[in-house]
């Protein structure tokens, strides 16, 4: 599965790790991330655990989004590799993740909201940003085709 | 977490807390004072009715605890009865576990507004009273928080349990230094002022405290240990409950004599008493006691509440998987992940019932406890139909003792608690029943593909059985399946495969009529953790749309309908048949990949799954076909009749030229001759070239098959494709020729198969 790039990790995208959520969600990340022309692209959808508690969602639900995700992405990217996390903390995750798979970046669509709607669904945008420990790419977001 | 699937986050712990803090809130905090003063006085007898409770409670959790360890999923006890009794029940079953949950989070919101109230001075709104305006708001909380998925409310729930479960332990302890024999019994009318006969009125009234434990299995496929920790943690959750019910409205009791307590607010008015006024120099404990029991009533209500409109959305999702609801009402919110259309509707309902039936907290009580009692009646009686029906998927890890006692004794006290209701309840839960039955008939009958295991059961017994009852189960027997002709299902894995199993399914479904399903199931075996195999996945096959495109397109040769299906499983081939089951397959075309790809596994009931092949099964060895010529040896015998039926569609639909092989020993050579005569002749194959040899049989057919495009081969004797799939036939002839193999095996109970899924 790993695979040492050639650059030696100088490539910023020789290997992205692109985090998605939902079909929908997929394909715009993956739309978004397509004009800079990655070497690699591995999906990961983590699927958000209660860790204790029971899950917002069945984990066959859970599971049928991971693979509809997938699909979307490889709509853009033929070639992308999947993979699928379980966490309770979602940052943490994409992190182990991107070791895992030894991405060399993450590229991320920040899903939008207002400040309310980001505290209460937890912002990701931020934890992702401060706690990096690879680069984190943030994708333009654009909004012509929702 | 390395070897465990990383899904499966919920401990013993966890799933305790879940049955606990669902059930705790009703039974202590709320019904104690509603329960004694009920019917002009019950008196201090309803502790009896609440043990009462936890015994009939227990009697289900047993029948619970069974079917959850043989069927972890989502859905709890809708799935069970869906998967036993047939969609017809399975809507009943549905409906009522979804009703009944929305009857009992409202009557939580209302337990929540009673306490609320001792706080706050709750304003009254024309049509609604203080305590109904304190519970629409609580109801609107809990909607919200469930609809934005607050992840912070799931790990403050074992920390609210466990308080609660503090408060209540302090609680008892004051209340046994303040506890009076004679304030319990000494009140007009003794213990039992209402005479026994008040006990099951009484248990009739508190069951709803008891409505928890099934949640467990709502959400057993998150568990880890399900085998082990299902069983404790629902027998285990009621067992203590029920003590904890009885022990503190005993206290109660001997605290506050039972005419004088509080229907709103019975654990505050009783700490007020128990507790003494002042302990050395503090002041006040007595209402600071008082202040903490209402926010642990609190706790406790909303807790239950929100586990509720959870478990409520687990059942939705199993019902649109079944397509018995839409499954628009089963979409993930874009941003907070959750089932919110799910949350809504039933929170819409929360929210009608607490308008409408909030005055009386009586009917939503009784109500829900309505609904989920036939909900674990049929639970019962699906339980019998999975132990007769002898189905080899049904392996519960944990098993009821006392069986068939102990379903039967679940299913009767169940329905005999609800002969204690009153005529409202039953009349209203009546409805919901009608309501689904109509709604099973209207909609969900022409939508869901899932026949019910009784119905199967009934049906291959038509010749025992009375025209009665299998006309009754086929009048309620589900449309989905209900086409024409048979249907040829495609199990594709392999793109390089694909094309040649779609082109042998086209051929076969032409020439019969029939239909094609084409579907990939994609498989996580149990041992790879999920996360490797979604690895591999990658790996292993490409994007199923791909795949299921090309079979379409390879399928428009053919004049035959075709429809397309992922299946994302954690079993390998045993999915296969599931899925052929469960879309009343007719013959199954595979890959011989396909059969292997999940060899290797030691599982005993593979065994027994092989051998009991659902329908035909077709096993290709080979990646390309191109047809013009077809070899097929025969001795007779069921699986050669069906590698007769393929070659005439083969030469009907692809126009190839057939070939019947019989080996002979030699100086037979003549009768060997008559026999493939007559027995092309049988088989409509009367103008195939016959070719008789003597020899070795399996060397005959490697060297005559060289000359061929494919060879098709019955199976000999049972268990053919159990013997490929675990990797132990010893086929090298036929493995090392190039020339395509078809196997082919049909179980050997021709009519039992055929009235099991192919005729009416």
């Amino acid at each position: 599965m790993t695979s040492t790039d050639e650059t030696g990790g100088q490539d910023l995208l020789g290997h992205v790790l692109l985090p998605v959520a939902h079909e929908e969600d997929a394909l715009a990340t993956a739309r978004a991330l397509e004009p800079y022309d990655p070497e690699r692209v591995t999906a990961l959808h983590v699927v958000e655990k209660g860790g204790g508690v029971p899950d917002k969602t069945p984990v066959e639900q859970s599971e049928e989004l991971a693979a509809e995700s997938y699909a979307a992405v490889r709509t853009v990217f033929p070639d992308a590799d999947e993979h699928t996390a379980y966490a309770r903390d979602i940052v943490g995750a994409i992190f182990d993740a991107a070791e895992k798979v030894d991405a060399s970046a993450v590229a991320y669509r920040s899903r939008g909201g207002n400040r309310l709607m980001q505290f209460l669904s937890g912002d990701i945008s931020l934890k992702l940003v401060t706690n990096a420990p690879l680069p984190v790419v943030a994708l333009p977001r654009v909004d012509d085709e929702e | 977490m390395s070897d465990e699937e990383l899904a499966k986050d919920l401990g013993l712990v966890s799933a305790m807390t879940i049955g606990i803090g669902t059930m705790i809130g009703a039974g202590i905090f709320v019904l104690p004072g509603v329960a004694v003063n009920a019917d002009g006085g019950a008196g201090p007898i309803v502790v009896v009715s609440f043990v009462v409770g936890g015994v009939i409670a227990m009697v289900n959790a047993l029948s619970v605890s069974e079917l959850g360890t043989a069927m972890p999923k989502a859905g709890g006890g809708y799935y069970y009865i869906n998967k036993s009794l047939g969609p017809m029940f399975g809507s009943i079953a549905g409906m009522g576990d979804w009703m009944g949950l929305a009857f009992a989070s409202a009557f939580y919101s209302i337990g929540f507004g009673q306490y609320l109230a001792v706080f706050v001075d709750l304003p009254t709104i024309p049509g609604l009273n203080a305590i109904q305006v304190g519970a629409l708001v609580a109801g609107a909380v809990f909607i919200g928080v469930n609809y934005v998925g607050a992840k912070e409310t799931g790990g403050v729930q074992t920390v609210i349990v466990g308080l609660l479960l503090s408060i209540l332990a302090v609680f008892s302890v004051a209340g046994f230094f303040s506890f009076d024999y004679a304030t319990l019994a000494g009140n007009e009318g003794g213990l039992a002022p209402g005479g026994y006969g008040a006990i099951l009125p009484g248990t009739a009234l508190v069951f709803v405290s008891f409505l928890g434990y099934a949640k467990i299995a709502t959400v057993a496929e998150e568990l880890k240990n399900p085998g082990r920790n299902l069983p404790i943690a629902i027998i285990g959750s009621v067992g203590i409950v029920t003590v904890i019910y009885a022990i503190l409205v005993t206290t109660m009791l001997g605290v506050v004599p039972w005419p004088e307590l509080s229907q709103d607010a019975p654990v505050a008015q009783a700490a007020r008493v128990a507790f003494p006024e002042s302990i050395g120099p503090v002041t006040g404990v007595a209402g600071g006691a008082a202040a903490v029991m209402t926010v642990g009533a609190l706790l406790a209500t909303a807790s239950s509440a929100n586990a509720s409109i959870l478990a409520s959305a687990r059942i939705n999702f199993a019902m649109g998987r079944d397509k018995i609801v839409t499954n628009w009402l089963n979409q993930i919110h874009p941003n907070y992940a959750t089932p919110y259309r799910s949350i809504l509707v039933t929170g819409g309902l929360i929210v009608v019932f607490i308008a409408l039936l909030g005055r009386d907290i009586e009917i939503l009580s009784k109500a829900a406890s309505v609904l989920h009692l036939i909900v674990y009646a049929l639970m019962n009686v699906g339980l019998i139909v999975f132990r007769e029906a002898d189905v080899p998927e049904y392996d519960p890890d944990f098993t009821v003792p006392f069986y068939p006692l102990t379903p039967i004794l679940g299913a009767v006290l169940s329905l005999g608690l609800v002969a204690f209701m009153d005529g409202i309840e039953i009349a209203l839960s009546g409805a919901f029943v009608v309501a689904a039955v109509a709604w099973y008939f209207v909609y969900a009958r022409n939508k869901t593909d899932k026949q019910g295991l009784l119905s199967e059961h009934i049906r291959s017994r038509e010749s025992e059985l009375p025209d009665q009852v299998v006309g009754a189960a086929d009048a309620v027997a589900p449309n989905g399946t209900g086409d024409e002709g048979p249907t040829i299902m495609v199990a594709v894995s392999n793109p390089r495969t694909e094309s040649a199993l779609i082109t042998l399914a086209g051929a076969i479904a032409q020439h019969e009529g029939g239909r094609v399903l084409a579907t990939h199931i994609v498989t996580v075996p149990d041992q790879t953790s999920l996360e490797t195999a979604a690895e591999n996945r990658s790996g292993l096959d490409q994007s199923s749309e791909e795949l299921l495109a090309a079979a379409a397109a390879d399928a428009e040769a053919f004049d035959v309908p075709i429809e397309t299906k992922t299946i994302l499983s954690h079993r390998g081939i045993e999915e296969v048949f599931d899925a052929a089951r469960t879309n009343a397959a007719d013959t199954v075309v595979m890959g011989y990949g396909g059969t292997r790809f999940a060899g290797g596994r030691v599982e005993g009931s593979l065994d027994e799954l092989t051998h009991d092949l659902p329908c035909d099964f077709l096993v290709l060895d080979g990646q390309r076909l191109d047809l013009s010529d077809v070899l097929v040896p025969t001795a007779g015998g069921p699986s050669s009749d069906l590698s007769a039926e393929v070659a005439r569609a083969l030469r009907e639909t692809v126009g190839v030229d057939v070939s019947l092989l019989y080996v002979a020993d030699s100086g037979e050579e003549e009768s060997g001759r008559e026999f493939l005569s007559g027995w092309a002749d049988g088989h409509g194959l009367g103008d195939a070239t016959l070719r008789i040899e003597t020899g070795d049989v399996e060397r005959t057919i490697g060297r005559l098959g060289e000359e061929y495009d494919l060879v098709i081969v019955g199976a000999t004797e049972r268990g053919l494709l159990s013997r490929i799939v675990r990797g132990s036939l010893a086929f090298e002839t036929i493995e090392s020729l190039d020339t395509p193999v078809l196997l082919s095996e049909r179980p050997s109970s021709r009519s039992l198969r055929e009235r099991l899924f192919g005729e009416r």
